[in-house]
């Protein structure tokens, strides 16, 4: 039953982002616009390239959506409206999220065409240059609730939300989070002006369906990470528990998919330069800080 | 609910979502099927047919960065059970780890002043 | 509807069609650019643009096609996915595609109307009982065997592969992808490193099998037999277009004649006899192609950058040879493997059924070419055009790629008019028309330029206010150029909220007369303010596509480096507006944004000065004879006239534009850059490569 639930309000919600994007991006608020362009992208054709690699050009949409749900089943929507509350719980969502890079490369290795492969290829580089600002940061979080349960750090903000506690490490994961999902400016493999297309450019009809799907998934399964690890999930005071985990999850993915649109796209370089040399060493400086203040103060 | 409780959820969306997938996939193959026709499968690229192969040998320019990635990756699979453990153990935690994310730390300067952290070209 | 697909329209099908009509995706021919600069708004029509043919259903063609384009709008055309539709707009000849399924006049209402239609017949038509193929020479694609472990052994019968002995594959290729086999003619120019390019891929290695049975010299039996068809026919305008049947020259669009093989086979028997010399006379001394001070006796990789030295002495003879530059590289690469396997026979551990060096890595990586840090890579060839989103449509640019850094490049216009002037155009206004129609980016500039020669030509001159509000439109143009070049540059970096911006700015001030100019002023400083706050901007371009002053620069691109060249300084009629030539440094990407900027401003001070706007017609040119030359600073730089007037009709007429020496940059800005750098600074140049007469 809970399953369902939040699987449905999981669909609600990808929908919703899917409105709100396509409000970025045409400047027009049509909230019949996600549905039509799913059912105009079922009637179209799904091609196949000449000489694919068919295992990986077929995998990756389904890995795609698979590390998605993978991800969403631990975040916590109320106390118990959670797939599963996992012991392991952040790590897990880590590891789930490490699927994204390889179905990206799959998708864009796939088809043999030249715009994919590039554009697989260069999110391993924007990969090597978000994911220790994934994981750092999650450390300090997991430092305050002493638990890797998404649940428990929840509770562990009950007094104080982490963007107060650790307001670096939460800058720090939203600026990889936007890497992670390939979100502008950091659309660095399907850049449509770069590599009209990059790694989705083979990909047409259902097929390409389901890749949109899974990206509005793992958009929501990284806002609700944001939500749970530093905006305290569920936690406000007069709603219900889950309308607050709904509203902010949709106000942090709304803001994720439409600030790219003010800024030029940010070059591979320059990512992977300013996450280590200067994001690192203040992950690590977060780190630290959280562990004195940890010490010291008892919240 | 038991850990294996759990996974069997897990194991279960998974298959769940493969499935979904499936469905959608008939569903879009009921509508009709592709048809073959000249020049359609050939991966576009800007109006041109592109030319094959385009698998091979990348050069990727980032490599110096992915080098140092593989060593803080593996170390930071220490830093969870170290960070779930940390309040229990106090300021011994605190020192063990600092001495350890110094080490980590003094080899990314290493690394930075050795030129690692540019595109190699 | 002729792209529909195959099947009928039940309930499902009706759905699905109804969905589609009212998601339309339009992929442009010949891009977003021509579009808005004809005053189209393609969004506000409803119509979504995509950046590449898969995700399209709407063909949206703004006629006449360009012969130089026709072959590409089929490519284009046969990549979608059905069901797929045209809309052509303006009337013309859409060349080898189908008739399309709506149509309008090249005008706003015109688009509006047509995509009415559209969404009718993608309604009601988007599934059919009878589908034909469609089917262009183009597309054609040929059958041919390849090895799974090694995509450079291919061949056009089956049969193992001469590396590893798996058995070849079956797949099939364009008949086109033959010509990337040949050397494209610009790149027989460039420096011997980045000469050696894809075309290593096939020939040398299938070489390497007879290198390693100790010399048998079964020379490159892989590559003959794919280029030894019966009859090949080929391009008399271009050597480097061979096709297995006839047709038309993908591009030129001449008919194809039938191939003297012997002329498309010398490059390989130029290699053959090369080769055969390595294996008489060994070379004595071997140098790297990139340190000349590097001198050694024996074959071997340079101790400073890595690279496979060369042979001295054969570097001089081949020098002199035909087909020198072109095969050099080839030579280079298959003698000194040659010599290298010949060396390390000796110590090879021999496995029985085993090939010796299967996969060993020095032997796959042996004749790659190397990049600059001395990795050996294998390099891609991908084309970037004519209809890539981030680019100028109609420039065909083909890159080199070294992973993700452009390693060659090899740019040119795939349009442009055929002949400036022939029997219809012999009359002032027709010749006028002639030249706007010329550039669809930039029309009043070359009509300006029209009007000037020929009254020139014809002694005359027009009033002075007249003249000052021919200049008020050239200006009105040069500011809606800009904000065309600022909207693709939107697109290009994915700043979408200044695509949104300047696209609607431009289509505004296309037409505007002064008072609406003037009332948008506000509108236009909010614009530039905003854009020089943007965050990540100055990262995203400084450095990029700097170029050093010098003489060949045209137009901003000049004045960006700190040039102060402009052909509207010698005009006195500029001087008493009071006009003076602005100028930036650095010369870079982002100082071509800040130039652009300022003269947008600049602009709209010199048109609400002038305070009228008046298009250039010519003016009393009666049956006078004379010559005549004019300079007018076009958006892109300065486009200089000369004609010869008889009786009233230009009997010859010759034009410079800037755009032949924005081809010539493209190698400059993008050689050695990260692929997305090298687009940014290629687009940075704003060049439109519709200004040449073929």
């Amino acid at each position: 039953m809970t399953i369902l639930i939040v699987l449905l309000s999981l669909a609600v919600g990808a929908y919703l982002i899917a409105v709100l994007e396509s409000w970025a991006v045409h400047g027009r608020l049509q909230p019949a616009r996600p549905a039509i362009s799913a059912l105009a992208l079922l009637g179209r054709e799904s091609l196949l390239a000449r000489t694919p690699d068919r295992l990986l050009f077929e995998t990756g949409p389904v890995l795609l959506l698979v590390a998605g749900l993978l991800a969403v089943a631990v975040i916590p929507l109320a106390p118990g409206l959670i797939i599963t509350d996992m012991a392991t719980g952040a790590l897990f969502l880590n590891a789930a999220l490490a699927y994204v890079l390889v179905a990206l490369i799959m998708a864009g290795w796939g088809p043999n065409g030249a715009y994919g492969m590039i554009g697989g290829w260069r999110f391993l580089g924007q990969f090597v240059a978000y994911a220790m600002l994934i994981v750092m940061p999650i450390t300090a979080v997991v430092l305050r609730a002493e638990s890797l349960s998404t649940v428990d750090i929840v509770t562990s903000q009950s007094s104080l939300w982490n963007i107060a506690y650790q307001p670096l490490g939460f800058a720090l994961f939203v600026a990889a989070a936007m890497g992670l999902c390939w979100l502008p400016p950091l659309d660095l493999p399907t850049a449509p002006g770069d590599l009209a297309g990059g790694v989705e450019a083979e990909y047409t009809g259902v097929r390409f369906a389901v890749l949109r799907l899974a990206r509005m998934v793992i958009i929501l399964a990284l806002a609700g990470a944001t939500v749970t690890f530093y905006l305290g999930g569920w936690l406000g005071p007069w709603l219900p528990d889950w309308a607050w985990s709904g509203i902010k999850i949709l106000i942090v993915a709304g803001l994720m998919v439409s600030a790219g649109r003010l800024v030029p796209r940010v070059r591979e370089t320059r990512y992977l330069e300013l996450s280590w040399k200067l994001g690192i060493p203040l992950a690590l400086g977060n780190i630290f800080l959280v562990g004195v203040i940890v010490l010291v103060v008892p919240i | 609910m038991s850990a294996l409780a759990q996974y069997a959820i897990l194991f279960g969306l998974t298959v769940g979502a493969v499935g979904f997938v499936l469905c959608v996939y008939a569903l879009a193959r009921v509508i009709g099927r592709t048809r073959v026709e000249p020049g359609k499968d050939v991966p576009a690229t800007a109006g041109s047919l592109s030319r094959d192969p385009v698998w091979v040998r990348y050069h990727v320019k980032y490599y110096g960065y992915a080098l140092l990635f593989l060593a803080f990756d593996m170390e930071m699979a220490f830093m969870y059970p170290w960070a779930v453990v940390y309040r229990e153990e106090g300021l011994v935690a605190l020192l063990d780890m600092g001495v350890f994310l110094a080490i980590l730390f003094l080899g990314l300067l290493y690394g930075w002043s050795q030129g690692a952290l540019r595109r190699q070209e | 509807m002729i792209g529909a697909r195959q099947g009928t329209m039940t309930m499902l099908q009706r759905l699905v069609a109804a969905a589609m009509s009212r998601d339309i995706r339009g992929f442009v021919v010949p891009g977003a650019d021509v579009a808005r600069a004809a005053g189209l708004d393609l969004g506000g029509a409803g119509l979504h643009l995509s950046a590449t043919p898969r995700h399209a259903n709407v063909l949206v063609i703004i006629a006449p096609l360009p012969a130089g384009l026709a072959d590409a709008a089929s490519v284009a055309y046969g990549q979608m996915p059905r069901p797929r539709a045209i809309l052509a707009l303006g009337s013309g000849d859409l060349g080898p595609l189908p008739d399309a399924d709506a149509t309008g006049p090249l005008t706003q209402a015109g688009l509006v109307t047509a995509m009415e239609d559209l969404r009718w017949v993608i309604a009601t038509g988007s599934f059919r009982s009878d589908v034909d193929d469609y089917e262009a020479p183009t597309l054609q694609t040929r059958t041919e065997y390849t090895c799974p472990m090694h995509p450079e052994v291919v061949q056009d019968e089956p049969g193992n592969c001469p590396k590893c002995g798996m058995t070849l594959v079956l797949r099939k290729a364009a008949v086109s992808s033959h010509a990337g086999h040949a050397m494209p003619e610009k790149e027989r120019d460039m420096p011997v490193e980045t000469r050696v390019e894809t075309t290593s891929a096939g020939h040398d290695h299938a070489n390497d099998k007879g290198n390693k049975h100790g010399g048998a010299h079964d020379h490159g039996h892989a590559k003959h037999a794919v280029s030894e068809p019966l009859v090949q026919y080929t391009c008399p305008m271009h050597s480097e277009v061979i096709s297995a049947e006839p047709g038309s020259c993908p591009k030129c669009g001449m008919f194809l004649v039938p191939a003297d093989t012997k002329s498309e086979h010398a490059g390989h028997d130029a290699r053959h006899g090369h080769t055969k010399h390595a294996a008489d006379e060994s070379p004595a001394r071997y140098t790297c192609p990139m340190h000349p001070e590097v001198v050694q006796d024996e074959p071997g990789n340079c101790p400073k950058c890595g690279m496979t030295l060369v042979p001295v002495e054969e570097a001089v003879e081949n020098s002199g040879h035909d087909h020198g530059a072109a095969s050099q590289g080839h030579d280079n690469g298959s003698k000194s493997s040659h010599q290298g396997s010949h060396a390390s026979h000796g110590n090879d551990v021999v496995i029985e059924g085993i090939e010796a060096h299967f996969m060993s890595m020095t032997d796959l990586t042996r004749d790659m070419p190397a990049s600059e840090d001395g990795l050996k890579m294998e390099w891609i060839g991908v084309p970037f055009g004519p209809f890539f989103p981030g680019l100028p449509s109609g420039l065909r640019l083909d890159l080199t790629l070294d992973g993700d850094a452009v390693a060659g490049t090899s740019a040119d216009s795939a349009v442009g008019l055929s002949e400036l002037l022939h029997e219809d155009t012999t009359t002032p206004a027709a010749f006028v028309d002639q030249l706007a129609a010329l550039s669809p980016l930039s029309p009043v500039a070359y009509s300006l330029l029209a009007c000037l020669a020929l009254e020139q030509a014809a002694e005359q001159s027009v009033p002075s206010s007249v003249a000052r509000a021919r200049i008020a439109a050239a200006e009105r143009e040069r500011l809606t150029s800009h904000f065309g070049w600022l909207a693709g540059f939107g697109t290009q970096a994915g700043f979408t909220w200044l695509e949104k911006r300047a696209t609607a700015l431009q289509l505004k001030l296309r037409v505007a007369p002064v008072i609406e100019i003037a009332a948008l002023a506000p509108k236009i400083t909010a614009l530039l303010t905003r854009i020089q706050r943007t965050p990540l901007l100055k990262a995203r371009l400084k450095g990029i596509g700097r170029l050093a002053g010098d003489d060949a620069l045209p137009g901003p691109v000049a004045r960006a480096g700190g040039i102060a060249r402009d052909a509207r300084s010698d005009d006195p009629i500029y001087t008493e507006l009071g006009f003076t030539v602005l100028t930036a440094t650095d010369g870079d990407a982002l100082a071509r944004l800040t130039q652009r900027c300022g003269e947008i401003f600049q602009s709209l001070e010199l048109i609400l000065k002038v305070g009228a706007i008046a298009m250039p017609e010519p003016h009393g040119i009666g049956t006078a004879s004379g010559t005549g030359e004019a300079v007018v600073e076009t958006p892109r730089g300065a486009a200089r006239l000369s004609l010869t007037l008889h009786n009233g009709k230009v009997t010859a007429a010759n034009i410079e534009t800037p755009t032949a020496a924005h081809v010539d940059l493209i190698a400059t800005v993008a050689d050695g850059r990260e692929l997305g750098d090298a687009l940014t600074g290629i687009g940075s140049l704003d060049m439109s490569p519709w200004e040449v007469t073929a």
